[in-house]
């Protein structure tokens, strides 16, 4: 192989596993990387073969500007896919990561899930609702069958306007912590 | 009977912990690097290891210092040089001097404190021996 077809087998490899980055962001990447490995090669007289086994494996030179682009990006993002996604990475790197992982679906889960309840209600009214037995939460959401007498429900149509505004308040509080969990992960080990 | 334990404590791994200081240090060693002026990766590279003892796997500079300049703290420029292909030059910003100057701030005062917590730790050690 010349030494052209290994520098380009190289580049090739590592702009595939810079897949999740933009595609401006990608080539600025390879062409960098591109001009090291000749340039190292031509300072230092090592062989090329040299120079990229000095860089390292293209698949985790790529995993490292992933972490920092791709946690950065999410920090600064709202989507939940996004989030979940960084926090999905944060979560292969230690136990404060999968914590952040595992409340973040479980807040996206309920939040989601009231707010869709909530839209089932006009259309559900018999089985959406609170289910009270003796004073006590027996279940909510929307049930079939709906739970028979002595249970009972309470919120009627008011079910919609609760669990609109806890869904949401519970996908915006989700949102926040997620986000601020990412930057603070930023300023440790997460982002190297 | 003591259980064989499956994973090492933190404390068991002064390598490791080594590795993360000089890690954490990296991004602060790149932006220092640019105070006097532009340069491009390899030079960023040969600098670090000439002033300093931080020896980088060819690798760990780049990404790092794509982030800084995704915060803000660079801006690079492609230039094209007598080595028949362009390179691409990295320039502190504003933003990016004034953190650094703050960095440099804490990180000699905490540095500072550290070390006279550590004086009797080292001269301990003087006197064993």
């Amino acid at each position: 192989m010349t030494t052209e077809m290994q520098i380009d087998s190289y580049l090739t490899a590592l702009r595939l596993h810079l897949g999740p980055l933009t595609i401006a962001e990608r080539e600025e990447i390879v062409r960098e990387i591109g001009a090291h490995v000749r340039d190292s090669a031509e300072e230092t007289g090592a062989s090329v073969e040299t120079v990229l086994e000095r860089l390292g494996p293209a698949e985790e030179l790529a995993r490292q500007y992933r972490d920092g682009l791709l946690i950065r990006q999410a920090s600064r993002s709202f989507s939940p896919l996004t989030l979940l996604r960084a926090t999905l990475r944060l979560a292969t790197k230690g136990v404060f990561g999968f914590v952040v992982f595992f409340l973040g679906v479980f807040g996206y889960a309920i939040g989601g899930g009231l707010v869709l309840t909530a839209l089932m209600k006009p259309i559900l009214p018999g089985n959406t609702g609170l289910w009270l037995e003796n004073g006590h939460v027996l279940r909510s959401g929307v049930l079939f069958p709906p739970p028979g007498p002595p249970a009972h429900e309470v919120l009627g149509m008011w079910y919609i306007v609760v669990a609109l505004v806890v869904g949401s308040v519970l996908l915006l509080f989700t949102t926040w912590a997620i986000r601020n969990a990412l930057r603070i992960s930023q300023r440790w080990q997460a982002r190297l | 009977m003591a259980q064989p334990r499956a994973l090492p404590a933190e404390g068991d791994q002064p390598d490791r912990w080594e590795a993360q200081l000089r890690k954490g240090a990296l991004e602060m060693a790149a932006l220092a690097s640019l105070w006097r002026g532009r340069l491009y990766g390899l030079e960023i590279i040969r600098f670090l290891e000439s002033n300093s003892q931080l020896v980088l796997g060819e690798g760990t500079i780049y990404p790092i210092l794509t982030r800084l300049k995704a915060e803000g703290l660079l801006s690079s420029e492609w230039v094209e040089a007598e080595a028949g292909h362009p390179r691409k030059y990295y320039q502190l910003t504003e933003a990016g001097r004034e953190r650094l100057r703050r960095m440099a701030e804490a990180w000699t005062s905490f540095a500072g404190g550290l070390s006279r917590l550590l004086e009797p730790v080292l001269g301990k050690q003087e006197e064993v021996k």
